[in-house]
């Protein structure tokens, strides 16, 4: 049981059906995702990224295959099931922050918790605001905050209910070099310090670098798979 | 021309298919509020468009009326038919009959009945007194032919008469006597109530007016028949004037939801514009795309609206008939008539409305700048800034409603008073955003306390878009305000009323004869003064009369025994000695809409039309009275008789003993008066009979209300629905990071909830302001009663309750899209 992966895919493809034509977004990708372990999805735009995103975290279902979610397979799942599985085991950090913008900083990052329903929510808040730098930023609006403190508010609201994946998409893509490697460096540390896997979509190298499994894609397949 | 074509297909034709269910409320509302407009127009035309004279269809076109006082007596028909003039005079006994199984039917006593039956073939020598003549529309209306009886009642006696001929009179409903037959039945005798001139050709009619005019005595009317009519009309325009501003709330409702739509799509397609833009659109363009839009939803709107009034009408005319029967004067309602100029002027009205409200929205789509990629979030931010601003105009535009509602009518019209209600309404509208920021503020902890996380979303949520969230408040609190001002004001109306009654119906027994315009016979007051238990009988005698152009009530009663037993109320002044003044001298009271329809004031000479007299009286006192807008001059018996010695008894107000049980009395009475038509009613029976009459004159201004609230629903529905759409990556978010439907359908639910709490808030003040002027602005300066304010708490509770609930039902179809948006897609759509 302590081996287990944390995520899992088996032979995953999606079809995705428009105006009577098929798009195969994903075609056969294995992949295999450890606790504590940083995994980067690299390739082009339209290359599958965000689809994989999307099963891996419980939001959409595989045409065929298999996603196991902590050895749980996520077919067969109805939407509030999957919607409990989102609450206990994913955190989500996206490119553009995605904060809601009439909730102050503190507020955001106890949703993923008062939407569970658990009470404790502020003071696990606090603690991962702290983890993230922002302790003087509770009360702000997310209006008040750089590009970079946004993300870092993201990460904290990602992480404050303890996932067992990250699943974070183009992280870096709307921030500048400081701020993204501040930005790289939370994931990384979440990883070793939380134990989540982090699964990254990026075309950053620097988001690569940070990667212990770097994934490449191409056309809906995976093309090549790197461990360092 | 065909590049803005395809940019409006394209840009606002597709979205507004997608958006299926928000573009048909949008349009369901307008048509709503333009439906409204329409139906009142079409209702209060036909409902005051029967005045014309049915005798007109069967003598032709009468040139001149003479009319007087207490009738015009006998014997000037021998002098006008001596007038060297080419024409022909045809005197009138107008009354109404009570037909069985249809009610009260106009009743003409006319010389020529004899004639008419002599071409229909019919032998009169036998009983001439009884011939009756039916005009062919009301014979098929009744079933009736030549030869039938018709059982008829006529002032305080019923008997048959035989139907000898029906006349062709298009559609008029009427029946004929010969004129002593009418006089008899009437108890006029030596009087006739007018003579109808009609002219031969060649004849000048401004010379026959003034050869007639100087026969007769100067207290005699002699007019052109358009007059009366065109005096009906304006006795009614008060009245109309106050419906057809009701009717336009609707319509205003729709405004907002129409600016709402239109700032939604503004919203929703900034990027868009700033495309437009980049590629070389001009602000003229894109100011006229939105107007397109608005000019399309106007023009479905109008359109399916005219449509709607003339059903609505239907419903309409009946209930303003009655009101215009109860309060001003007997009329038939005409055929409801859909001309093209109403059909116009609704969809004239609906487009403008649609196209003025979507000005604003339009231009600030023109401000979009081509580089402009601008978020929802700092363009609604910005806006959020600017609520301090618009707290500011809200404040300085009350201001100015409090300075309209102390000016005075212009041309006997409470246009600044409506002016005032506008301005109102304006700055309810701009205060607007304060309430919802200070709402979101106040009920933050306790939202999140009693709903939890839905909670603190949902008070959030509703002022993330804080402009429309203010306009959808607006519109709702409008509607909400209109409901309870109007409220406020017929319960105000009601209770003065009841407490009149109370002090202006004191005597135990009232009589009358049963049919409504007729006249007592003189011997019943004997028999009934000599009844066991009867302490005192006030006989009354009541006539229509004119006054500086236009018709009110002379009344006469003996006022010592309504001094003693009466608790008549007076603007100011002892009761006693005001009333004791009046005996045997030329002192009148008058009744207040009459002081202010006339700026007359106590201790004012006025001329009163008195038979061939024209008496100088002096008013010694101002009454309140409320069962008449025309207004009522009342002079002691003693005077009346003095001037009109003729003038039969109409009504009659009977005191008892204490000990005396007004039940037994009345029987007594009754068979006392066995054979006599008249009517006799205990004191609570015409207590509950006023009460009943008046709350079915109000029952239309409900109607409006319920419409314009309907209307303000849909609008809420329409609006929740726009913001979820236009939240939906918000939605997503809160998808991805573990929110259930179930959460997303609740949070939804209770923004309504939230939205249905502001503007309960706002319209209540806001139709408190409201109600303020109704009462005191447009009802005084309308129609001239003093109103005292009573507000129904029980009602009010119960409807503002009722839109809560309204508001959250309108919630469950947008809470539902909103829980089933696809969060993938949204979440990428930046």
């Amino acid at each position: 049981m302590e081996n287990r992966p944390r995520l899992e895919l088996r032979r995953v493809s999606k079809v995705y059906e428009s105006a009577g034509q098929k798009l195969e977004a994903l075609r056969d990708v294995s992949l295999c995702l450890e606790a504590g372990t940083v995994t980067a999805l690299l390739g082009r735009s339209g290359c599958g990224k965000t689809t994989l995103l999307n099963l891996a975290g419980a939001m959409d279902l595989p045409s065929s295959g298999e996603v196991l979610i902590d050895g749980r397979p996520t077919c067969g799942l109805t939407d509030a099931e999957l919607t409990a599985v989102r609450r206990k085991r994913i955190g989500f950090v996206f490119q553009f922050f995605q904060l809601l913008p009439t909730l102050s900083v503190l507020e955001n990052v106890e949703l993923p918790l008062l939407l569970a329903g658990v009470t404790t929510a502020a003071s696990e808040a606090r603690n991962r605001l702290r983890w993230v730098g922002l302790e003087d930023k509770f009360q702000a609006m997310p209006h008040q905050l750089s590009g970079g403190q946004m993300q870092r508010v993201a990460i904290a609201r990602a992480l404050v209910h303890s996932p067992d994946i990250l699943i974070a998409d183009e992280p870096t893509g709307n921030l500048d070099t400081a701020s993204g490697e501040q930005v790289l460096g939370l994931l990384a540390d979440s990883a070793a310090r939380f134990g989540a896997a982090v699964l990254i979509a990026t075309h950053s190298a620097e988001a690569a670098r940070i990667a212990q499994v770097r994934v490449r894609m191409r056309d809906g397949r995976i093309e090549e798979m790197e461990r360092s | 021309m065909i590049a803005y074509a395809r940019l409006l297909r394209s840009f606002i034709l597709r979205p507004l298919r997608r958006d299926t269910v928000r573009t048909l409320l949008t349009v369901l509302s307008l048509a709503l509020g333009v439906g409204v407009v329409v139906a009142i127009d079409l209702a209060g035309d036909a409902a005051a468009g029967s005045f014309s004279s049915s005798l007109e269809t069967l003598l032709g076109k009468v040139d001149l009326q003479i009319t007087a006082t207490g009738g015009v007596d006998e014997r000037w028909m021998g002098e006008l038919s001596g007038l060297p003039l080419n024409i022909s005079l045809v005197p009138v006994v107008e009354t109404l009959a009570t037909v069985d199984g249809i009610g009260e039917v106009e009743l003409f006593g006319l010389d020529l009945v004899s004639g008419v039956a002599r071409e229909n073939g019919t032998d009169l020598s036998g009983d001439p007194d009884d011939a009756l003549v039916v005009s062919a529309a009301l014979a098929r209306r009744l079933g009736v032919d030549r030869g039938d009886r018709l059982r008829l009642t006529i002032g305080d006696t019923r008997r048959e008469f035989p139907v000898v001929a029906l006349v062709n009179a298009k559609d008029a409903e009427f029946l004929a006597l010969d004129i002593a037959a009418a006089q008899k039945a009437v108890k006029r005798f030596g009087r006739i109530d007018r003579v109808d001139v009609l002219m031969t050709e060649g004849e000048n009619l401004t010379a026959v007016e003034a050869a007639i005019g100087n026969l007769l005595p100067a207290s005699y009317t002699v007019e052109r028949p358009g007059t009366r009519r065109e005096e009906n009309q304006r006795m009614l325009r008060a009245f109309r004037t106050n419906l057809r501003v009701l009717s336009f709330i609707s319509l205003v409702v729709g405004a907002f939801l129409i600016y709402n739509t239109i700032a939604v799509s503004v919203v929703r397609r900034r990027a868009e514009i700033g495309i437009l833009r980049a590629l070389g659109t001009g602000r003229q363009r894109i100011l006229w795309l939105f107007l397109g839009e608005a000019l399309l939803l106007g023009l479905a709107g109008s359109l399916l609206g005219v449509g709607l009034g003339r059903m609505l009408a239907e419903a309409a005319v009946a209930l303003i008939a009655q009101t215009v029967n109860a309060l001003y004067v007997s009329s038939r309602p005409a055929p409801i008539a859909l001309d093209l100029y109403t059909a116009l002027a609704g969809i004239f009205a609906g487009v403008g409305v649609a196209l003025a409200s979507a000005w604003a929205p339009a231009r600030e789509a023109t401000q979009v700048f081509p580089s402009e990629a601008m978020g929802r979030g700092a363009h609604e931010s910005a806006a959020r800034l600017a609520w301090k601003r618009k707290l500011l105009a809200a404040v300085l535009l009350a201001l100015a409603a409090v300075a309209a509602a102390q000016a005075g009518p212009i041309g006997g019209r409470p246009l600044l008073g409506y002016a005032s209600a506008l301005l109102s309404v304006a700055s309810a509208a701009l205060a607007a955003p304060a309430l919802v920021l200070a709402i979101s503020r106040f009920t933050r902890t306790a939202a999140r306390k009693l709903a939890g996380v839905e909670g603190l979303l949902a008070v959030r949520g509703w002022t993330a878009s804080l402009p429309r969230t203010s306009i959808n408040v607006a519109a709702l609190a409008t509607a909400i305000a209109m409901m309870a001002s109007v409220a406020i004001m017929v319960s105000s109306f009601r209770e003065t009323v009841l407490v009149w009654l109370d002090y202006q119906l004191r005597a135990d027994l009232y009589v009358r004869p049963a049919g409504r315009s007729g006249t007592l016979a003189p011997e019943v007051i004997p028999q009934i003064a000599s009844t066991r238990g009867v302490e005192a009988v006030d006989v009354f005698h009541a006539t229509e009369f004119r006054f500086r152009g236009e018709r009110a009530t002379l009344g006469a009663g003996d006022l010592e025994i309504v001094r003693r037993y009466g608790r008549l109320l007076f603007l100011e002044g002892d009761r006693d000695h005001i009333l004791s003044s009046l005996r045997g001298q030329d002192r009148a009271i008058i009744s207040e809409p009459f002081a202010n329809r006339h700026a007359i004031a106590t201790g004012d000479r006025i001329t009163l039309p008195l038979g061939a007299r024209n008496v100088e009286v002096t008013v010694a006192g101002v009454y309140y009275e409320y069962s008449s807008e025309r207004g009522f001059v009342i002079l002691d018996r003693s005077t009346l008789l003095r001037y009109l010695p003729a003038q039969p008894p109409t009504n009659l107000a009977i005191y008892l003993n204490p000990e005396a049980d007004a039940t037994a009395v009345k029987r007594e009475i009754q068979r006392k008066t066995a054979g006599k038509r008249i009517v006799v009613a205990e004191n609570q029976a015409l207590r509950r009979n006023a009460v009943r009459i008046f709350d079915r004159t109000f029952a239309i201004t409900y109607a409006l209300e319920g419409v314009a609230i309907v209307v303000a629903v849909l609008g809420a529905a329409s609006s929740l629905l726009a913001l979820a759409i236009d939240r939906r990556r918000e939605l997503a978010v809160l998808r991805f990071l573990g929110a259930s439907a179930e959460q997303i359908r609740r949070m939804v639910l209770l923004e309504a909830g939230l939205l249905g709490l502001a503007a309960n808030l706002l319209g209540l003040a806001l139709g408190f302001a409201l109600s303020l002027l109704l009462i005191y602005v447009v009802n005084k300066q309308s129609f001239g009663w003093t109103i005292q304010f009573h507000a129904p708490p029980g009602l009010l509770l119960g409807a503002l309750g009722a839109v809560c609930l309204a508001t959250v039902l309108a919630g469950l179809y947008p809470a539902r899209v909103a829980s089933r948006m696809p969060a993938i897609e949204a979440v990428h759509e930046d």
